[in-house]
């Protein structure tokens, strides 16, 4: 492993409660790699300390999201995996440490220009504008884009990626079940062509059924380039589907490894995935 | 009797028009910043007062005038957003709005009084005393022009709030926050300039409330920000339209009950509000239907 995570095995892990979760319906089998080319660090996230108010959420927090990539974190409540999301994409500043983006730095930046630095974030809650047709909501996540034809165009090809979405273009988002939001929230974070997409906990809420169309618009954000860096409760589901894994507990990273290394893991495979990997077909 | 009812009607009608032009500000500033602007009864006097003074200072026609005081008005209200409110936060947001308004109110009142007095003046034009003949009724023009103003100014704001990529940005940040910063809208910005149209339509208010109240001071802010508020949760805390319709159903009940008894048309204005919340707790248009205007 080269990641910059504290080593496997450095201490007790918290036995919380963590949604293992069911396997995804239809998705890779265990032990398989899933698609998606590592490459180089696309963000690298370095001794992170952040909170809110007088406390810290995350203290030192150390990783790298390989280029091209899926990369899942996992962890239990509390464990500062949303707040990491929120000091990546602008909307808290870390007290402490950098993050960057191909060398370029994030922190201290405010949403909207890490937004125009090609990084968008979709978060845990429904963060449609429900009164607003799709079409309004979609359009909305190219609002940084001056040009209003290339605009039209993004939408045109987000459409054409998501044919689905483009059917509920005049639906009120308000009126679409909590997996069709999911799928608009992903359409809408295309509009920019991002390099980097924060995905905190798509399948909070859904059914096994709608959690197989979700991640399957996951990989295809993937297979089409841009690089993915994962918050998921349902641990086994978030790791399978991605090359990296990243642990963390109390704040801080535990570990990290391929997905596989993380999902193989003899202590993360009996605290976190509800025993052995291989028996939870 | 009859005739009597019928002329309460038009002039509640008409009235109505007159409250909805000050109401309308207020609820657009609730309804996209949750800020429950007290200062707004007071700035709608400071609206009048600047009308007052480019009509007997300057010459300028009343509705002209508005070339200036609606730009300026503007101005006011993103500086107090900038000076006062901006740096709220947190869940006590609301209430703390509340209190600070309350002091930009008071701090507006005694610059009014330092430069204007405490004396009565009301607005003067041709138009201010005069009326028109229609259907055995003598409906003063400045009503007529109120309420024309008041249809227009809604329909306006309708045209900026669903119409612009202003408004797009208004109406997002009106339903979430945080995502709306997350698509890279400057929250901050939108709500400067929320606060700031919401401030600026008060000039428009102050100019007709000042021609057809029969004098104001700086003191008169006070009872028109009961009034006001009373309209706009009636209406639906954050409901442009609703404003409108509120202005108009209060304003005519109280037209009405005046005509047997002046001194219970007051107590009917409120009783009416106290009503209307037993039975629909959101007003006219509460919030869900406010969201789905």
């Amino acid at each position: 492993m080269t990641s910059p995570a504290e080593p496997l095995n450095t201490g007790p892990l918290n036995t919380g409660p963590l949604n293992t979760g069911p396997a995804i319906p239809g998705g890779e089998a265990p032990g398989k790699e899933p698609p998606g080319a590592e490459g180089p660090p696309a963000l690298v996230v370095s001794g992170v300390v952040a909170g809110y108010g007088g406390g810290d959420v995350l203290r030192g927090v150390s990783f790298e999201v390989p280029q091209g990539a899926i990369t899942c974190v996992v962890g239990p409540n509390g464990a500062g995996k949303s707040t990491l999301m929120a000091t990546i994409s602008g909307l808290l500043r870390p007290r402490l440490g950098s993050v960057t983006l191909h060398g370029e730095p994030l922190t201290g930046r405010s949403p909207r220009q890490i937004l125009n630095m090609g990084v968008v974030q979709v978060p845990q809650n429904h963060s449609l504008f429900k009164d607003m047709t799709v079409r309004e909501n979609i359009d909305l996540g190219g609002y940084i884009l001056s040009d209003r034809a290339l605009a039209a165009r993004r939408m045109k090809a987000v459409f054409e990626m998501f044919p689905q979405v483009a059917g509920w273009a005049g639906m009120k988002a308000g009126s679409l079940s909590g997996g069709q939001q999911r799928l608009v929230e992903f359409a809408r974070a295309l509009m920019l062509e991002p390099k980097l997409i924060l995905l905190d906990e798509p399948s909070m809420g859904l059914a096994p059924k709608i959690l197989k169309s979700v991640f399957a618009a996951v990989r295809q954000m993937n297979a089409n380039g841009t690089t993915i860096l994962l918050v998921e409760q349902n641990a086994r589901a978030g790791l399978r589907l991605s090359t990296r894994g990243v642990v963390m507990e109390n704040g801080t990273v535990r570990l990290s490894g391929t997905g596989r290394e993380v999902l193989e893991h003899p202590e993360i495979g009996a605290l976190y995935l509800g025993g052995a990997v291989t028996s939870a077909k | 009797m009859a005739r009597q009812i019928y002329e309460a009607i038009v002039d509640g009608i008409l009235t109505g028009g007159v409250y909805a032009l000050m109401a309308v500000g207020l609820t657009l500033i609730f309804g996209v910043l949750d800020i429950i602007n007290i200062a707004q009864g007071v700035l709608v006097i400071l609206g009048a007062y600047l009308s007052y003074e480019l009509s007997v200072r300057a010459g300028i026609d009343l509705f002209v005038g508005l070339l200036i005081t609606v730009p300026a008005m503007f101005i006011i209200g993103v500086v107090i957003h900038w000076a006062f409110l901006r740096r709220l936060r947190g869940r006590e947001r609301t209430s703390m709005t509340l209190l600070v308004t309350y002091a930009v109110a008071l701090i507006v009142e005694g610059i009014l009084y330092k430069v204007w007095g405490p004396n009565y003046v009301q607005l003067k034009a041709s138009y201010v005393n005069s009326s028109v003949h229609v259907f055995g009724f003598y409906l003063p023009y400045i009503y007529i022009y109120g309420f024309i103003l008041a249809v227009a100014l809604i329909v306006a704001l309708y045209t900026l709030l669903y119409r612009t990529r202003f408004g797009r940005s208004v109406r997002a940040t009106m339903q979430d926050e945080t995502a709306a910063r997350l698509v890279g809208i400057d929250v901050n910005r939108v709500a400067a300039l929320t606060f700031g149209v919401g401030v600026a339509v008060t000039a428009v208010g102050g100019m007709v409330y000042g021609a057809t109240s029969g004098g104001f001071n700086p003191n008169s802010g006070y009872d028109l920000i009961s009034r006001l508020l009373a309209i706009i949760i009636l209406g639906g805390l954050g409901s442009i339209g609703g404003a409108l319709a509120a202005s108009i159903f209060m304003l005519t009940l109280e037209s009405l009950v005046d005509i047997w008894s002046p001194n219970w048309a007051i107590v009917v204005f409120y009783g009416a509000l106290v009503v209307v919340l037993v039975i629909r707790p959101t007003g006219f248009f509460g919030r869900q239907a406010v969201r789905a205007q």
